[in-house]
């Protein structure tokens, strides 16, 4: 069986900086992968590129999704294909509600697969059952998208939406930062209920912390725009105790 | 350029002279040839004058001026829905339809009449030329004139009444004269809605007059809804006194007409007068949406909040130019203006100007005007949710709107208004079904 996610020799240019350099990954259904690495070694534009972001140029190399040329998709493809970016910094987009947001989203996932727009009842008992295990008040829904919303809270409802929207593939970057330990363990739990043979997620992180909580089957280690180490969960720990100046070196 | 607008005016003398002797309230006559000399001797507007460079006035030269003397029969269901607790006055190209119209006793409700043009001088200020017009031909208008004996005839301690402008005819054939004459007596209080709507496809020729006067701790919530069909023309004009600490809220909405040009003044001559103007206009194809709102400080310690938001896409124009005066004896002045443009369509132009002409020190005075496109982050962030870059977009041009939307009441009125404008974004169905669950 093919790699849900293959990533070949990628190389990204952002303005007139070449930030990926040949990037290698594969991903399989049913796996969790972290991609760690220190500041300014490509982590946000790896995720950037999976979700096409407008200005994270691809040019060089190649990435299958479910055996087909991601690339060739405009965002919105892609995150009807299955493909789910929890940002490093959501974005608030005040006067948008969080309802308008995740019916939307919901609806052109399900127009996409031919299925008719989401019943009113059913769609706020799906979002109020993941809301209820994100612990989000429900006045989040009326409110605008992030707008005034803490770290924390952003975070969570990053993950509140990928579990309402139930990616194939979730890019989860810097999902971690900003949040304290309660909340870590909110977001943790949420990332894990959707794990399953049939999704996979990568997690791009600085730090070890949150891999106690989603526990990754591989770890990659990121620098210089390419991945110069791969392991087990034991390489994260093996990281956070002698840093990542060994493996550079090495690299 | 002004030969035409010379020749427009002779044509307007001669069609006047036409038809004097038929308009009603013939004890009017000579104040209505004296506008027609005034007109006259100031002209119309040209592209030329600074305060009209964005208007579009074209359609004069197809118009004829005289008002129109039969129309089509309408029927109320060609009508917007009525709104609960409201008094409705119909007019039809300018003349009172007592048959559309709907009030809790007879045919008008106290303190208002409905079948004379009154008012007939309107302050003339330079930029209300065409109000000139309107005074020489006006044929119907609704003057609500309530004192507090009126207010204690209706039980009710705030006065509703909506009244509905109708254009059906085509220009060649006359103009519509909607008037509309507010005076609130001392500490009476009236919630009024203003629309004006197009019933079938005619290319109609609307010229406005709106006068509204507040007498001290009077409070008028005025809501202006421009909703006319695609291919009419508006010209429209108000003029606004403000005694002692009355409070006047003005919420405007345009995004019907080919062509509308608004000319506002807000005179706060009583001291701690408050003026909440909010304008919001929405522009498509080749529409041009024009507004001109002078809030004129002459006492001390009044308050002006001025809003604007426009959305121009296609090729359409939209302006705004907001002039604030604070004359000398207008200490303790305090006004803010924000106003905000975006720019939806590579070929689509805002103009915003605030300007300021203050003569006194004691002034708080906030302005920011910004005209944009869309935040390329916020629209990738929607993308990457999945959502279809045609309703995307419209997510965030509600966003955007929708500031100059919510202070609108009652209720029911704003969700109209939100289900007509979701219909002028392009991606009709989707964002209806999304404002369907906004609570």
């Amino acid at each position: 069986m093919s790699a849900l996610l293959e990533v070949k020799d990628l190389v990204v240019t952002v303005g007139p900086r070449k930030i990926l350099n040949g990037l290698s990954l594969s991903i399989d259904a049913g796996s969790v992968h972290a991609i760690m690495g220190p500041n300014g070694s490509g982590k946000s534009t790896l995720g950037y590129a999976l979700a096409g972001r407008p200005g994270y140029e691809i040019t060089g190399g190649s990435v299958l999704y479910r055996g087909e040329d991601l690339l060739a998709l405009p965002a919105e493809e892609r995150a009807r294909a299955g493909l789910f970016l929890g940002f490093q910094y959501p974005v608030e987009i005040p006067g948008v509600n969080n309802v308008y947001l995740l019916k939307a989203a919901i609806n052109a996932a399900r127009k996409a697969k031919g299925l008719p727009e989401v019943d009113a009842f059913e769609f706020l008992q799906l979002v109020r059952a993941k809301m209820k295990l994100m612990q989000m008040d429900e006045a989040f829904l009326s409110r605008g998208v992030n707008e005034g919303f803490s770290g924390g809270e952003k975070k969570r409802n990053e993950i509140l939406q990928m579990l309402v929207l139930e990616p194939t593939l979730a890019v989860l970057d810097e999902t971690d930062s900003g949040l304290d330990i309660d909340a870590l363990k909110v977001v943790a739990r949420g990332v894990n209920t959707l794990r399953s043979e049939h999704r996979a997620v990568l997690l791009i992180t600085h730090y070890q912390r949150l891999l106690d909580h989603i526990v990754p089957d591989h770890v990659h280690v990121l620098a210089r725009g390419r991945i110069v180490k791969s392991g087990d969960r034991s390489l994260a720990l093996e990281l956070e105790r002698r840093g990542y100046d060994w493996v550079l070196e090495a690299a | 350029m002004a030969a035409s607008q010379d020749s427009l005016v002779d044509r307007l003398r001669a069609e006047f002279a036409a038809v004097a002797d038929q308009l009603p309230n013939t004890t009017v006559r000579d104040s209505r040839s004296a506008a027609v000399e005034r007109l006259a001797a100031a002209g119309l507007p040209t592209n030329r004058d600074e305060n009209w460079r964005y208007a579009n006035l074209r359609a004069l030269s197809r118009s004829r001026f005289a008002p129109i003397a039969t129309h089509q029969p309408i029927a109320a269901p060609d009508l917007p829905a009525a709104l609960d607790g409201f008094e409705r006055y119909v007019f039809v190209d300018g003349q009172f339809a007592a048959g559309l119209s709907a009030t809790p006793s007879g045919n008008v409700g106290p303190g208002i009449a409905a079948n004379s043009p009154t008012d007939m001088d309107t302050p003339a200020a330079r930029e209300a030329r065409f109000a000139l017009i309107s005074d020489a031909f006006a044929v119907d208008g609704l003057c609500v004139h309530i004192t507090a004996a009126d207010s204690a005839a209706t039980g009710a301690s705030i006065r509703r009444i909506e009244v509905l402008f109708v254009a059906t005819a085509d220009a060649t054939i006359g103009s519509s004269y909607p008037r509309l004459s507010v005076r609130l007596e001392a500490n009476t209080r009236v919630h009024l809605i203003e629309r004006h709507v197009s019933v079938g496809a005619a290319a109609s020729m609307v010229n406005s007059v709106i006068d509204v006067s507040l007498d001290r701790d009077a409070r008028l919530d005025h809501v202006r809804l421009q909703q006319l069909g695609a291919r009419t023309t508006l010209v429209d004009t108000l003029d606004a006194r403000l005694a002692s600490n009355t409070h006047y809220q003005l919420h405007c909405i345009a995004y019907g007409a080919a062509a509308a040009r608004s000319t506002l003044r807000v005179a706060l001559q009583g001291d701690r007068s408050r003026v909440e103007l909010t304008s919001g206009c929405l522009a498509s194809g080749t529409q041009t949406l024009d507004t001109y709102a002078v809030v004129d400080h002459a006492a001390p310690g009044a308050t002006t909040r001025e809003l604007f938001r426009g959305i121009a896409s296609g090729r359409s124009r939209i302006a705004f130019n907001g002039k604030m005066v604070v004359r000398q004896n207008a200490r303790d002045a305090d006004s803010v203006q924000m106003l905000k443009g975006l720019l939806a369509g590579s070929e689509a132009e805002i103009d915003i100007r605030p300007q300021l002409e203050i003569y006194t020190d004691a002034v708080k005075a906030a302005h920011g005007a910004t005209t944009g496109k869309l935040d390329d982050a916020m629209l990738f962030y929607l993308l990457s949710r999945g959502i279809e870059r045609d309703i995307a977009q419209s997510l965030l041009k509600w966003a955007f709107i929708e500031d100059a939307l919510l202070g609108i009441r009652p209720e029911a009125l704003r969700r109209q208004l939100e289900r007509e404008l979701s219909r002028q974004f392009q991606d009709i169905a989707a964002l209806d079904g999304l404002l369907g669950d906004v609570k």
